[in-house]
């Protein structure tokens, strides 16, 4: 027990060091960090965002009415199966609407139900085979007003089971256009996400930008048209749109077949007009270039729509035909909202709607406050608790509190090694493992009293402090780690940084108070040789 | 030169205490109960749902009239209060706080996360000098979904942690300990909550991740009794267990003062100087280490006493033991206090 032959100081001195170099780059500027010698670890501790100011998001996607592209490819294919005359009943009349996370389909020669029934079928089991786990994949109604309804089931969902991935990518792409911010987007649950802008302290942009669905398409405009009469010929369908810009209750008639949709856009941009308005300018790909080019070939000087989640956002006049694939969209945007429209239009269409079920958002000035309540909570504790042992303990006290300071050390190295992030309630477990370190200190040098009292030597009474205390100490510290671990199970941002700060508390408390003081303290007593201890 | 706060080789006689420390703690147990179903608990919005936005307040516009401006939104339950914010000079801060929206599912959570929006837009237009960029300190929303999940994570995390604490304690010890144990932390948790209720502090996550917190140190201070009391039942064979838990709690007494001490100094500084976040974090923990160390001794070393320990032999003495059979705990209380 009271031995330390030099391998073992060799150890300690390793480990205190090792512990003082991880959290030196907190005392630093980030230009004093960058010029540190290459060994030297360079990262902070990251502060959470209740310290340095930002936001937390937590997003459910509403499954209910997913979006999934493969329903768009089966509403297409179902629609050419049905006007092939070689197929059962002949060509079948028919409407095809996607709706949430079905496709529908209806039936306009009500003789061919049945027929239609058993093709459309045919044409789902092609598309989505049943899983390999059994059951199937989807399920074929027939839905009333001669309607064949196709539905996903869950197992049909989860085979296309990247909803939750593919709308974490679009909100990146919306949110953070040029990947240059720290945005955290990270899944949570099973359609849970959790999206955390540090340095952003109104999430309402975020909010704007995400409570779009983002679903983009071009369509010819019926209305005001001499050319574009819906005839059974042309094909041309009309539907009713609201054209918000025009006014509040404005409406436009367009065709429902689109040109093209926002999947052939490749990218869009904000840029400024002809008049020095700004604009979102977009490049189509090729699929989509070659029918703008066609459809703007035929319909010079007619009007198309562009249509953003069921409203028309602009209808400009084909002036010539655009066969570069290139096109803008002008309308009444500041440079922030065609920004953000640019950035609508370039992610994609989200698959799902987006619901706001949990955000917290700190601003700057509140956590600059709470660095500081913090840091003088420290410090005052630590002064307190340092004043308080050295007058109950003298000479061990100042050991007590030296291996006390060498305890915050390793804790600020551990956090900053590791990565962790340290949150106001982190810098509360620090305070309170400051208050609870001494703990097993204390142990220890009452049983040392007691041993002395008894009438042993000091070296002996020592040797048998540290011997008996050592399974209390053990068995007390448990406790608390069972906590801690608890804690870090239920937590979420703050209390994590809580349990995770008590948690790296408990075991340098014990590698401190057990092996540093009980190496200062033998040291001093082979230096001294005190003839009883001043305990 | 030594401060002694505790005089050496004291000999009080802890457990005479036993029986009115038992019905007052019988008292308190039950008057918390009654107090949580009675006046129930002031949910924060992590379990109760809702919105809480804190300003800076504004130097042209009273608390009235913010008051008035926002019961215009029609948003139910608004309350507005003024509050020292936190660090050493603490500007004065608004505190807004909003209940939660109706409606039914989904519908809820999204009327739920506009209401920041509308108060923010609404203050913005009826306080010239309210600037969002740099008055708004803090805003927090939370649905009504995520809100029950949080108590019920919040429920379940006691329950694992009492569990747990349960499972160590009678690995480590004989169950007679972790009967005494167990009824400590329940103890403890359980007057904290009526604590709260009380007082009417407001009860969230953090208020639970103080209680997991009191469970940990309640237990870290039950142990190292427990360790005394098995020690010195090893060495005093023939004395009444009565005696040997005050010779354990006399001879833990001074680490227990002391580190309970450093540790209210601690939570102390986190009270006064780490601002108003961390103040209802930091007086449940003050709150808990009181009982806890006063559980440790009137509650789990009490209850030893009545489980039937004193005819018990712990595990490495069962064959040479000579404990008098006749050695009653109850009868030799008396005497104890020499």
């Amino acid at each position: 027990m009271l031995r330390f032959p030099a391998w073992k100081v060799a150890i300690i001195l390793v480990v205190i060091i090792w512990g003082a170099m991880l959290a030196l780059p907190n005392l630093l500027t980030q230009s004093a960090r960058d010029n540190l010698p290459g060994f030297m670890p360079k990262a902070a501790m990251n502060l959470g965002l209740d310290l340095r100011g930002g936001s937390y998001l937590l997003i459910e996607l509403d499954d209910t009415d997913a979006r999934d592209p493969r329903l768009l490819e089966l509403s297409s294919a179902i629609q050419e199966n049905l006007i092939l005359r070689s197929g059962e009943g002949g060509r079948i009349n028919h409407e095809v609407s996607q709706v949430g996370s079905s496709v529908q389909v209806k039936v306009l020669d009500a003789d061919k139900l049945g027929a239609a029934l058993s093709r459309v079928r045919a044409v789902a089991n092609d598309r989505f085979p049943a899983p390999p786990g059994g059951g199937a994949a989807f399920t074929v109604n027939r839905l009333p007003d001669n309607v064949v309804e196709v539905r996903l089931t869950s197992a049909g969902n989860a085979q296309g089971n990247d909803l939750v991935a593919s709308t974490i990518s679009v909100i990146r792409k919306r949110v953070d256009p040029q990947g240059v911010t720290e945005v955290s987007i990270t899944p949570q649950g099973e359609n849970r996400i959790v999206l955390e802008a540090p340095g952003e302290s109104d999430p309402q942009r975020i909010k704007d930008l995400l409570s779009q669905a983002g679903q983009l398409s071009f369509h010819l405009v019926i209305e005001g048209s001499q050319r574009l009469q819906p005839t059974d010929e042309n094909g041309l369908r009309p539907m009713t749109l609201p054209y918000p810009e025009i006014g509040p209750a404005g409406t436009l008639i367009v065709d429902q077949n689109d040109i093209m949709t926002g999947a052939d856009v490749q990218r869009a941009y904000q840029a400024f007009n002809e008049n020095g308005e700004a604009a979102v300018s977009f490049t189509l790909n090729n699929r989509g270039t070659r029918a703008f080019a066609e459809t703007t070939r035929r319909y010079v000087n007619e009007r198309f729509a562009i249509v953003l989640d069921g409203a028309v956002i602009s209808a400009p006049n084909i002036r010539e035909p655009i066969i570069g694939g290139t096109g803008q969209i002008s309308g009444s945007f500041t440079i922030e909202s065609a920004t953000d429209l640019a950035a609508i239009i370039a992610a994609g269409q989200l698959r799902a709607d987006l619901v706001f079920v949990e955000e917290r958002s700190v601003g700057p000035g509140l956590g600059a406050d709470s660095i500081s309540a913090g840091t003088w909570a420290s410090i005052i504790g630590l002064i307190l608790v340092a004043a308080f042992m050295i007058l109950a303990y003298g000479i061990f006290g100042v050991f007590a509190v030296t291996s006390l300071a060498v305890n915050i050390v390793l804790i600020l190295g551990a956090l900053s090694g590791l990565g962790a992030t340290l949150t106001l309630p982190g810098i509360a477990g620090i305070i309170l493992t400051i208050g609870m370190a001494v703990d097993a200190n204390v142990l220890v040098f009452e049983r040392v009293r007691e041993e002395q009292r008894a009438g042993r030597s000091p070296m002996s009474a020592l040797q048998k402090g540290y011997e008996s205390a050592l399974s209390t100490i053990l068995d007390a510290n448990v406790t608390t780690l069972i906590a801690a671990l608890v804690l870090f199970q239920l937590g979420s941002g703050p209390v994590k940084g809580f349990a995770v700060t008590l948690a790296i508390g408990i075991f340098s408390s014990v590698f401190t108070a057990f092996v540093v003081t009980r190496w200062l303290t033998v040291s001093w007593m082979r230096w001294a040789r005190p003839k009883k201890l001043p305990i | 030169m030594l401060l002694k706060l505790i005089p050496d080789n004291t000999k009080i006689t802890f457990m005479k205490l036993r029986i009115p420390a038992l019905i007052m703690s019988a008292i308190l147990l039950i008057g918390s109960i009654a107090l949580v179903f009675t006046r129930s608990l002031n949910f924060g919005i992590d379990f109760a749902g809702g919105t809480v936005i804190e300003i800076s307040e504004p130097a042209d516009v009273n608390v009235e009239q913010i008051r008035s401006v926002l019961g215009g939104l029609n948003l139910g339950e608004v309350q507005v209060t003024e509050a020292s914010g936190t660090g050493l000079n603490a500007e004065r801060v608004v505190v807004i706080r909003i209940g939660k929206q109706g409606g039914d599912g989904m519908d809820a959570e999204q009327a739920g996360s506009e209401v920041s929006k509308k108060v923010l837009t609404a203050l913005s237009a009826a306080i010239p000098s309210f600037n969002m960029d740099e008055d708004l300190r803090r805003s927090e929303t939370v649905g009504p979904k995520v809100s029950g999940e949080l108590l019920q994570d919040g429920l379940w995390a006691l329950f694992w942690a009492l569990l747990l604490m349960m499972v160590y304690i009678t690995f480590r010890f004989e169950w007679h300990y972790g009967v005494g144990a167990v009824a400590a932390l329940f103890h403890d948790v359980i007057i904290t909550i009526g604590m709260f209720s009380l007082l009417q502090f407001e009860f969230n996550l953090t208020t639970i991740a103080a209680l997991l917190t009191i469970i940990g140190y309640s237990m870290n201070d039950t142990v190292v009794v427990f360790d005394r009391v098995r020690e010195e039942r090893r060495r005093y064979k023939k004395l009444p267990l009565v005696r040997v838990i005050d010779i354990a709690l006399n001879g833990t007494l001074s680490r227990t003062i002391l580190t309970s001490g450093t540790t209210l100094l601690a939570l102390l500084a986190i009270f006064f100087f780490g601002g108003e976040v961390l103040r209802g974090m930091s007086s449940a923990l003050i709150w808990g280490i009181l009982i806890g160390t006063y559980s440790s001794i009137f509650v789990a070393s009490a209850l030893l006493i009545y489980t039937g320990l004193d005819k018990h032999r712990d595990e490495d003495e069962a064959g040479n033991a000579a404990a008098d059979p006749a050695d009653d705990g109850e009868v030799a209380a008396g005497p104890a206090g020499n």
